[in-house]
């Protein structure tokens, strides 16, 4: 592994003094002080400068200097890597970074600290979280994350804690899409981009919120010349100039254009009928919740001319299954979030395009492989971090009662958080510990969250900069880089199965601890370190591979391990007889016309098949079994929309203060129609208020014709408040202060589209 | 010229993400606030019948270099393989270099004073038969490199297929980068 | 219009600021004082020490190596590494202005102090100050019988460093400002102009004892001659640029109506430069009243304008690039 010959001295985040800084050019093994392995010059690991996860490797050229780029051992990165994974260097060097625990003295938010041990500060946290749970339960703790190893880690940990109070960041982001998935598929589908032909895009800005293999495979897709991809969104983005045809359909409106296309197919019976037949239930149900909603209708409410509803509307069905009717990532939501997310799918239903190429598939997980070759074909690992069922009600009431019974009680609705809180409904909250989560930035009316927060008795946050949320806690974690530390094995599955693992490739520069470390340690301070059965983290990927020595050394050297599957759609013939081939005893499963049908035929829904109308949701939310014309306005009686989005070269909150990233966007102006910009007498770069009911906001004006004139946009994640994030302090506006704290009905998501006025200054 | 090198960028791949020319920063180590290569982008038109232009700001690597014949003290050069180097050792960083270049690829770096522009990653990279760090990077790979003599080459056989263009052809530098123009949306 | 991200401040960086503004304005006039003192020299009738004429020479071969002297400090300043000029000495490039420029130079500097030494000669036989020049005299002695022929070397060299600076600014066809073959001719003319205006000044100044108001109304001729010469090369130098291809004629109306550098051509180059000088001349001719007085501004105008006109075209070829 590399190591590091020397010590050095870093920012301390201390109160004002002067530190002594470094200026390192970003040179990940700069100064010649470290050394790779001699035979391994090239480490390979996973991306967590967005949560994409891209498998990764670290390179070192003339022995200095390092550049992050793709693992090509996993073919569909190749080299490739965004410039946020590039810049991963310049967040390991970056002198803002925090190094050591920190303690609060001062007030809360007042961002006076003093350095603490680690052992300090880790006794503290479980000196206080366990007098919490003595006097008023574990229930009172909240513990939320963003997903991924930390999540499962921090959710483990809560659970053996005996909280149920479990929150990812879900409901900020894909929970309305994930939530729609759960209820039509029981689970998330794929896309497959490569063999499609025709792709509507409803504001998925895979060119701006970057996933590199899709957005290699999209790039590859709208740059050929005979295949066709139709954008929907008001803003011309990155993605709208890659269209063959770019709809700027006013904010929200999806919703109305996909139930009249559903309206045209049913029409005129261009649908799959076999398919629908065969593997759905409930399709009479939506044909008359369609029925009124005519490309006439949709007209007025989405600004698109009903001609163009009829045209896309047969040239999809004439590229079917060879079509995506893509429901995006996390595009800016509404109140009928559900409800579109569940349109979309209906589209790509009735198209016919389930299990074949270039439609939607299922994930081909290992213990799916396994269960159709009918033998272990892939390794199957253990779950390292197990968690015990919790006999409490969580706060929001998720996976249980009421408005949010339908929100996974895994995942949790974070808008209820603050009111919870304030109220003390349905019972006290007193802690709440936060690892990579930055609520006070990326989730809905900041102010409020802070005001819920000053109510607490002891907030822990996990974080690699003294960020906004951090300013809030009582304790802060200082973690290491994703770059400094060792993780577990992850799983993936496309048409195929895959593993991959985050190796360590530059030993911590400082004192700074992975949360695997600090959560296991924790475990043991507060007396359940027995919940897990590893004690550090070689005996938690030894746990976590059942032993397989040879599957541990390929993610060692390789990042990746695939098992040579063949891609395997359940409906594509070619593809099945491959897999027979390759793994014969699956023969038995095949049907009389050389498909998998079966495996429609047993899906984790109710029915067990593919559910058009939900039965079970129909009853708790009248209107809401299957996808309907409700709940689409987003301008709550303002005269302009704000929406928001990602940008190419930032992470949500992440990004905004490393240097590399931050030299190239630094502010977010608000994209304004020209004309929108006279009205109100304002000029590019003018000071101008955002107001609506919930705050006033001050931002720039950022001119351009790339926008609808009733609607706004900003790149989110700016408009940071810390301090100590001296770069990007006070640069830009967030967008979250506008929003409120009312989320999408049924899913629980957090509404992004939101009304404003403009003020001028 | 032994190699006839092409460094080809395909408008309707860039999206403009800057990967690039972060790369780039990180194998050169360019100063901080300076670019060898950015994307540029250009909404053009008006709304709704909008384009987006890409371009890439970086050094073509003339054929016919105007930074070699005005540099006073051969300190900007062109190799036989065709490529313009910078020697830093006689560069007296009079800027004639930066204003000579139509492509505004040169600057002057801060901290060793000396005028620098992209190299094509020769040394780090071309050199050993690598492509440049821009091109390894890009997420969509839209740019390619190679060596035009060899036929079998992706650069070649791409160059085959495409409409290709020249940057500011007219002013007959020969430019080794060429792109592929933006078929989507207005055009200017 | 801003881009959505990146920054492009790079591009639009000035690169030559004023170190090379004034040092394009001191070497014309450098070269414009030497011809014209040059061309007195030679075609002067009276022979008399203390006429206006005699003045101008010394003021022309005074004037010439320290304005030149200055230049090259300038231009080393300017450097980004200064200490490392001596590369420019060592290493030459024949297709480039700029090395050629400095052949021209390492030629005309000497020259033009061994001028100066023959015309001060006697001056420094006068001062026992001097006295340790006196080696040196000597050896400016020993080319007095080539006097002749330094002095027709020394006005070609100058030539040569009057018109340089126009073409290694043309030479650089990615400025549309820049690339005019009028250019040259542009400077020179310019410097000239500059190079009587010095000369008289400076004459008036440091070395006159009489001047009768004859000798006062032919400079005062000589300057308006000078300026009607560079106003029409002026509006050819422009008018040539509409007609040109690709980005000049739009850089061409963005400098000569955009900003604080439209400002300074307009009142600064045209206005005091040009307008000012004329409009003295016809009031002064008009009204039949010559004073010195009317001389000694009219001269610094003038040269106040041609620095002008350096530091608009330096300024505004690097801001408008069409």
């Amino acid at each position: 592994m590399a190591y590091i010959q020397g010590r050095r001295d870093f920012l301390k985040i201390a109160t004002s003094s002067a530190t002594a800084t470094i200026f390192l050019p970003g040179s990940l093994g700069a100064l010649g002080e470290v050394a790779l392995k001699s035979e391994d010059k090239f480490i390979r690991s996973i991306c967590e400068m967005c949560s994409s996860r891209c498998p990764m490797e670290a390179r070192v050229v003339n022995g200095k200097t390092v550049l992050l780029q793709g693992n090509a051992f996993s073919k569909e990165m190749g080299t490739s890597l965004c410039a946020k994974g590039v810049a991963g260097s310049s967040q390991l060097y970056d002198t803002q970074r925090l190094v050591t625990p920190l303690i609060r003295v001062g007030k809360r938010g007042e961002n006076k600290w003093a350095e603490a041990s680690w052992e300090e500060a880790l006794s503290l946290v479980s000196t206080k979280l366990s007098a919490l749970k003595e006097r008023y339960g574990a229930k009172s703790v909240l513990f939320s994350s963003k997903t991924g190893e930390h999540y499962d880690l921090l959710r483990s940990f809560a659970s053996a804690f005996g909280s149920p109070n479990i929150f990812s960041h879900w409901s900020s982001c894909p929970i309305a899409i994930e939530s729609a998935f759960h209820h039509t598929f029981g689970e998330k589908l794929h896309r497959d981009f490569e063999n499609a032909t025709y792709i509507l895009n409803f504001g998925h800005n895979l060119f701006e919120g970057l996933d590199i293999p899709l957005t290699k495979a999209m790039a590859q897709f709208s740059a050929n010349v005979s295949k066709k991809l139709v954008v929907f969104d008001p803003r011309f983005s990155i993605m709208a100039s890659k269209a063959n045809e770019w709809y700027p359909m006013k904010a929200g409106s999806d919703l109305a254009f996909v139930l009249s296309l559903l309206h045209v197919w049913i029409r005129d019976g261009k649908y799959d009928k076999k398919f629908i037949e065969n593997y759905t239930i409930g399709f009479d149900k939506l044909a008359d919740s369609v029925k009124e909603k005519t490309p006439q209708w949709q007209q007025s409410l989405t600004g698109i001319d009903a001609k163009v509803v009829e045209r896309i509307a047969d040239e999809v069905y004439q590229a079917a299954p060879r079509c995506i009717i893509d429901w995006g990532h996390k595009a800016t939501t509404t109140k009928a979030e559900y409800q579109r997310s569940r349109a979309i799918l209906m589209a790509n239903i009735l198209m016919g395009n389930v299990e074949k190429e270039g439609g939607i598939y299922f994930a081909k997980s290992a213990e799916r492989v396994n269960a159709l070759a009918k033998e272990i074909v892939v390794p199957e690992l253990n779950n390292p971090y197990p968690r015990p069922h919790v006999n409490e009600p969580r706060i929001d009431g998720a996976g249980e009662v009421g408005k949010y019974r339908f929100v996974s009680k895994q995942h949790g609705a974070l808008t209820a958080i603050p009111d919870a809180i304030l109220s003390q409904k349905p019972y006290p909250i007193k802690g709440w510990f936060l690892t990579r989560h930055n609520p006070l930035v990326t989730l809905a009316n900041p102010q409020k969250i802070k005001e819920a927060m000053d109510e607490l008795e002891f907030i822990v946050v996990n974080d690699i900069y003294l960020s906004d949320t951090a300013m809030m806690a009582d304790v802060i974690l200082p973690e290491s880089t994703y770059l400094e530390r060792d993780e577990g094995i992850s799983k993936s599955a496309f048409k195929s199965p895959f593993y991959t693992m985050r190796n360590c490739i530059v030993e911590p520069l400082h004192q700074n601890k992975s949360a695997i470390e600090m959560m296991r340690d924790l475990a043991q301070r507060m007396g359940f370190g027995t919940h897990y059965a590893w004690k550090n983290i070689s005996e938690l990927r030894a746990y976590q591979a059942k032993g397989n020595v040879e599957l541990l050394q390929t993610l060692l050297m390789r990042g990746v391990a695939s098992f040579d599957v063949p891609p395997l759609l359940a409906l594509h013939a070619p593809s099945v007889e491959r897999f027979c081939e390759r793994y014969p005893k699956s023969r038995s499963w095949v049907d009389a016309q050389g498909l998998f049908s079966h495996f429609l035929e047993h899906l984790k829904t109710p029915s067990g098949k593919i559910e058009i109308y939900c039965e079970e949701v129909e009853h708790a939310f009248s209107g809401y079994g299957v996808t309907g014309a409700v709940d689409m306005d987003v301008t709550q009686g303002y005269p302009y929309v704000l929406t928001s989005g990602k940008s190419a070269v930032h992470t949500n909150g992440h990004t905004q203060n490393v240097p590399y990233l931050h030299m190239l966007l630094s502010d977010n102006p608000i994209w304004m129609h020209p004309s929108t910009a006279k009205a109100h007498g304002l000029k590019m770069g003018d000071t101008f208020y955002l107001q609506n009911a919930i705050a006033k906001e001050r931002a720039t004006v950022f001119i351009t014709e790339g926008i609808r004139p009733d609607t706004l946009f900003a790149y989110m994640g700016f408009g940071h408040d810390a301090p100590s994030l001296k770069r990007t302090h006070g640069k830009g506006m967030n967008p979250s202060k506008l929003l409120s704290l009312e989320s999408a009905t049924l899913c629980g998501a957090m509404i992004t589209n939101v009304g404003v006025n403009i003020i001028k200054a | 010229m032994e190699k006839q090198y092409r460094l080809l960028y395909d408008e309707n791949l860039c999206i403009g993400c800057q990967a690039c020319s972060v790369a780039c920063r990180v194998e050169n180590s360019v100063p901080d606030d300076c670019y060898r290569v950015q994307v540029h982008m250009q909404t053009i038109g008006i709304f709704p019948h909008l384009g987006m232009n890409y371009e890439r700001l970086s050094c073509v690597m003339c054929e016919n270099p105007p930074c070699v014949s005005v540099c006073p003290t051969h300190a900007s050069f062109q190799s036989k393989d065709g490529l313009v180097h910078i020697d830093e050792r006689a560069c007296i960083t009079c800027k004639y270099c930066i204003l000579a270049c139509p492509y505004h690829a040169r600057f002057v770096n801060p901290i060793k004073n000396v005028v620098e522009k992209c190299t094509f990653c020769y040394e780090t990279r071309v050199s050993k038969e690598l492509n440049p760090a821009c091109v390894s990077i890009c997420p969509t790979e839209a740019l390619s490199f190679g060596d035009m003599h060899q036929s079998n080459a992706f650069v070649a056989q791409k160059s085959q297929k495409e409409v290709l263009l020249f940057p500011k052809a007219h002013l007959r530098t020969k430019p080794k980068v060429a792109f592929i123009p933006n078929r989507k949306g207005m055009k200017s | 219009m801003s881009p959505m991200w990146g920054s492009v401040a790079q591009y639009t960086a000035i690169h030559w600021s004023w170190t090379i503004a004034i040092y394009l304005f001191l070497a014309g006039l450098s070269s414009g004082s030497i011809i014209v003192a040059l061309l007195v020299k030679w075609n002067r009738h009276e022979r008399s020490n203390s006429s206006i004429w005699d003045a101008m020479i010394k003021a022309g071969s005074v004037v010439a190596p320290t304005a030149i002297f200055l230049g090259l400090l300038l231009l080393v300043i300017d450097l980004g590494r200064p200490l490392s000029f001596y590369w420019l000495l060592i290493r030459y490039n024949v297709t480039s202005v700029m090395s050629l420029g400095v052949l021209f130079l390492l030629i005309y500097t000497p020259i033009v102090m061994v001028f100066m030494l023959l015309v001060f000669e006697r001056s420094v036989i006068k001062y026992p100050l001097l006295a340790p020049l006196e080696s040196l005299i000597n050896l400016v002695k020993s080319f007095h019988s080539y006097a002749k022929i330094i002095e027709y070397f020394l006005f070609v060299t100058a030539l040569c460093i009057g018109s340089y600076t126009g073409f290694l600014l043309s030479a650089l066809y990615a400025i549309p400002l820049w690339n005019s073959p009028l250019l040259p001719i542009l400077f020179l003319t310019s410097s000239l102009s500059s190079g009587v205006a010095v000369n008289i000044l400076i004459g008036l100044l440091f070395f006159k004892s009489t001047i009768n108001t004859e000798s006062i109304k032919y400079l005062l001729v000589l300057d308006t001659r000078v300026i009607l010469t560079e106003l029409p090369l002026l509006g050819l130098f422009f008018i040539g640029m509409f007609y040109a291809g690709g980005d000049t004629p739009y850089a061409a109306k963005m400098a000569l109506t955009e900003g604080f550098w439209a400002g300074i051509f307009w009142l600064g180059v045209i206005g005091v430069g040009l307008g000012l000088p004329l409009l003295t001349v016809i009031i002064a001719m008009r009204s039949h009243i010559y004073r010195v007085g009317y001389i000694v501004i009219n001269s610094m105008v003038v040269i106040l304008g041609v620095l002008m006109l350096r530091y608009y075209i330096i300024y505004a070829g690097q801001i408008y690039l069409g």
